[in-house]
């Protein structure tokens, strides 16, 4: 039966501009497919979306659940006779998905290039900054308490300030993100019945395995191969994966701590804490790890044969990010303890603009993918693919 | 001033240039490499178009050159140097040694009674040759060649004393003066070794279309009975891998022209000898130009033969000396895992001048393909221009010799 296609040139434009430029140099020779380590024998990628591509199916990409399985290993770039990057198309369709999927979408188009960086940085940087000011008509810009000490509560007051706002821009970013997968999810299945035929898991246990076997042992950056570039995205990725999960724990910990220590004084935790308190320790533990998975990370993109595989300004917008957040607290720290005020101060007032960023743009950057691949690996155990 | 012809090469396409110019009127010199004139036509068992043995089309050029006193041809040659400018150039040609007599000496019987054995280049790594040797089936010149570095102790005794054979000859340099130089440095099938996804040479029964053609050949190694090089058991199941090496940035990054072509001929000798075996074509596009098409159409109306769409991207050692292969068929959208008696990788043309250097000023382009340097009175001509099939090398062989004619004419 014929089949009419109607590409959407624009959508080329836009794929290729967000990384994917070589798309068109490929002759769908399928090399890639086999080269993929991951790929599964029925309906394989990422060859199929390579013609998708450069056809316009913006469609057909987008409801594409096999671009959440790809690791972005390389494997496919390396082998592909024409230098069409596979890889770096897959990124890039990825990319499109964070820009398109969620709501407001000047957010998605401002995160698809550094034009949209000064909006990005400047709302944080402004509404910050107005607390600032607003604060310091009580104690001045860089008060101290009583007794001398830079706490940083006395400008950015934790009560009805920080954790509130924070408060907001979590949930916030997490029902932006619930609609977005709610969304990506529909567009996974095939359309009309799907039919189980035999009897199948609820989608929270097929969470409880793919969190249990692939995202705790990052078992698929292993099964993308264990040479010395893979190995080092396999450990960078590791490191920073725990170190997110470490920072979490302690934010978890101080905010409970915080709250509850209000009903129950003998859990009261408050900040700064003491270098040598537990808490803290774990915290500055954590601080490092990131620290090194960044350095790992970074160093292989660098690192990268532009022949082959190159980087776009998502995946530079995500590690400057969160170098920019590591930076800042080190830093804000160790202004702190060495008590010097000004720079302690500014320096905290950026780590609350960056973190703010962090998680305020989540759904629309490529840390969206912590979501979206995590629901893409349940859908293909819940439906038996992959 | 001189207007004498150099041809460097001969191969197809440096033959035909070197008779062309000659029975115009010129005198000519041909420089070859190897032992014999002929090329890699030589190697194959049939050629294309009329599908006929390269002795049909060689031995009408061998005669030509006998019967024309305006050529003259040295093997186990190499230019070494080229000096002056178009019109006037002085070769020096350096000619290493046969050490046997000038002329045609039957030595079969001393070889055979010879002890020691080298690889034998002529069979691509399919069988050994004695030390003592004739270098292809119909050599031309008909004369043995003496590898002295493959003689044991014994060997060495044995030959001390022969009045046909000189062990203490030496290389010798000639100058040769010229008008205009052909250079028909032809091609070399791309090395395997350098295709680390499909086995890089190391996978056993899984040989190159080069090999094939040997293996085919009734002059060949298994006497035209093609068989797995391993046990020597008819294959029942088997594949082409297309472009292997070719259209690839990572290796050939054009398309060698004629591989296409000739698994589709290759197809015809299994199927002739072995009418109930399957053979598989793996393929990113099949390119059958002109009037090929026909032979497409002939080779696709086969009952076993299939041909898939999809590159073989990986091939490795299976059980009882098989190959397994991995390919997408990319109209049906399924991943293969398949196993294959023997493989045969379609490998492609790579330019002799990629790899290897010749002693004149050439542009080449970023393959190895010669690219200009006509206006110094040098021309290329078969497959050091482009990859071409046995028809088009002759017909470029041609045009170069009538470039060269040009050139030196009136001089």
């Amino acid at each position: 039966m014929a089949q009419s296609i109607k590409p959407d040139m624009e959508f080329v434009r836009e794929l290729q501009a967000a990384g994917g430029e070589s798309l068109k140099k490929c002759f769908q020779c399928a090399t890639c497919s086999v080269a993929c380590p991951v790929s599964p024998a029925n309906n394989p990628y990422p060859r199929k979306e390579m013609v998708w591509a450069s056809w316009g199916l913006k469609d057909k990409l987008e409801k594409d659940v096999d671009l959440w399985l790809c690791h972005n290993c390389g494997n496919c770039a390396d082998l592909c006779p024409r230098g069409a990057r596979p890889a770096d198309m897959m990124g890039a369709a990825r990319n499109m998905i964070y820009k398109n999927l969620t709501q407001p979408s000047i957010i998605g188009k401002w995160m698809s290039s550094a034009k949209g960086l000064p909006f990005l940085f400047g709302i944080p940087a402004l509404f910050w900054l107005f607390i600032w000011w607003i604060r310091s008509f009580s104690n001045g810009w860089c008060p101290r308490t009583e007794d001398g000490r830079i706490v940083f509560g006395n400008i950015f007051v934790g009560d009805y300030i920080i954790d509130p706002l924070f408060m907001l821009t979590f949930f916030g970013a997490c029902f932006i993100l619930y609609r977005g997968v709610m969304k990506l999810w529909a567009g996974f299945k095939p359309e009309g019945q799907v039919l189980m035929v035999d009897k199948t898991k609820p989608w929270y246990m097929h969470l409880v395995d793919v969190v249990w076997e692939e995202i705790i042992t990052h078992k698929k950056f292993s099964d993308c191969g264990a040479d010395k570039e893979k190995s080092s995205r396999k450990n960078g990725h590791m490191l920073l994966f725990y170190s997110f999960v470490i920072l979490a724990i302690v934010t978890a910990v101080v905010a409970g701590g915080h709250w509850v220590g209000k009903l129950v004084p003998v859990i009261k935790i408050e900040t700064p804490m003491p270098l040598l308190f537990p808490v803290k320790i774990l915290a500055n533990i954590g601080a490092l790890m990131l620290l090194g998975g960044l350095s790992v990370l970074t160093v292989r993109r660098i690192k990268l044969n532009p022949k082959y595989q190159a980087s776009s300004f998502q995946d530079w917008y995500l590690l400057g990010i969160i170098w920019c957040v590591a930076l800042t607290g080190i830093l804000a720290q160790c202004f702190r303890l060495v008590d010097v005020a000004p720079p302690a101060f500014f320096l905290y007032y950026l780590h609350l603009v960056f973190v703010w960023m962090l998680f305020a743009y989540l759904p629309w950057s490529k840390l969206g993918h912590l979501v979206y691949r995590t629901a893409a690996l349940v859908y293909v155990r819940m439906y038996g693919r992959g | 001033m001189s207007n004498a012809i150099l041809v460097v090469g001969g191969g197809f396409s440096g033959l035909t240039a070197a008779i062309e110019a000659a029975e115009l009127g010129h005198d000519v010199y041909i420089v070859e490499k190897t032992p014999y004139l002929g090329g890699r036509v030589a190697q194959l068992n049939k050629y294309f178009p009329k599908l006929c043995p390269p002795s049909c089309g060689l031995e009408i050029q061998f005669q030509r050159i006998r019967k024309n006193p305006r050529i003259k041809f040295f093997t186990q040659a190499q230019l070494v140097e080229l000096n002056g400018c178009k019109g006037n150039y002085s070769a020096k040609v350096r000619i290493a040694p046969r050490y046997v007599v000038p002329h045609s000496v039957d030595f079969s019987l001393l070889a055979s009674s010879l002890e020691g054995e080298k690889d034998n280049e002529f069979e691509l790594g399919l069988a050994k040759s004695k030390p003592l040797y004739r270098s292809m089936p119909f050599a031309f010149p008909g004369r043995y060649v003496l590898a002295p570095e493959a003689l044991t102790a014994a060997d060495k005794a044995r030959l001390v004393g022969n009045k046909f054979i000189n062990l203490a000859e030496e290389a010798k340099t000639i100058e040769l003066s010229v008008g205009a130089v052909i250079v028909a440095t032809g091609w070399k099938p791309y090395d395997v070794t350098n295709l680390t996804n499909l086995g890089a040479g190391s996978v056993k029964n899984c040989i190159s279309n080069m090999q094939l053609e040997r293996l085919a050949s009734p002059f060949g190694p298994t006497n035209g009975k093609i068989v797995r090089p391993t046990d020597g058991r008819a294959p029942q199941n088997i594949a082409f891998v297309q472009c292997a090496g070719s259209r690839d940035q990572n290796h050939l990054n054009f398309c060698s022209y004629i591989c296409c072509m000739a698994t589709l001929k290759q197809c015809c000798y299994i199927a002739e000898q072995y009418p109930d075996a399957r053979i598989t074509v793996y393929y990113i596009d099949l390119r059958a130009p002109g009037r090929f098409v026909k032979v497409l159409d002939k080779v696709k109306a086969m009952p076993n033969v299939t041909f898939v769409k999809g590159k073989v991207a990986d091939a490795r050692q299976a059980a009882g000396d098989n190959v397994e292969i991995q390919v997408e068929d990319a109209v049906r959208g399924e991943k293969l895992t398949l196993t294959h008696d023997l493989v045969v990788l379609a490998t492609g043309m790579q330019p002799t001048l990629a790899t290897e250097k010749l002693p004149v000023k050439l542009p080449l382009d970023e393959d190895g393909f010669v690219a200009g340097g006509e206006e110094a009175g040098i021309f290329a001509a078969g497959c050091a221009r482009m990859p071409l099939d046995v028809m088009r090398s002759a017909q470029s062989g041609t045009a170069a010799a009538l470039k060269a004619v040009q050139t030196v004419k009136g001089r």
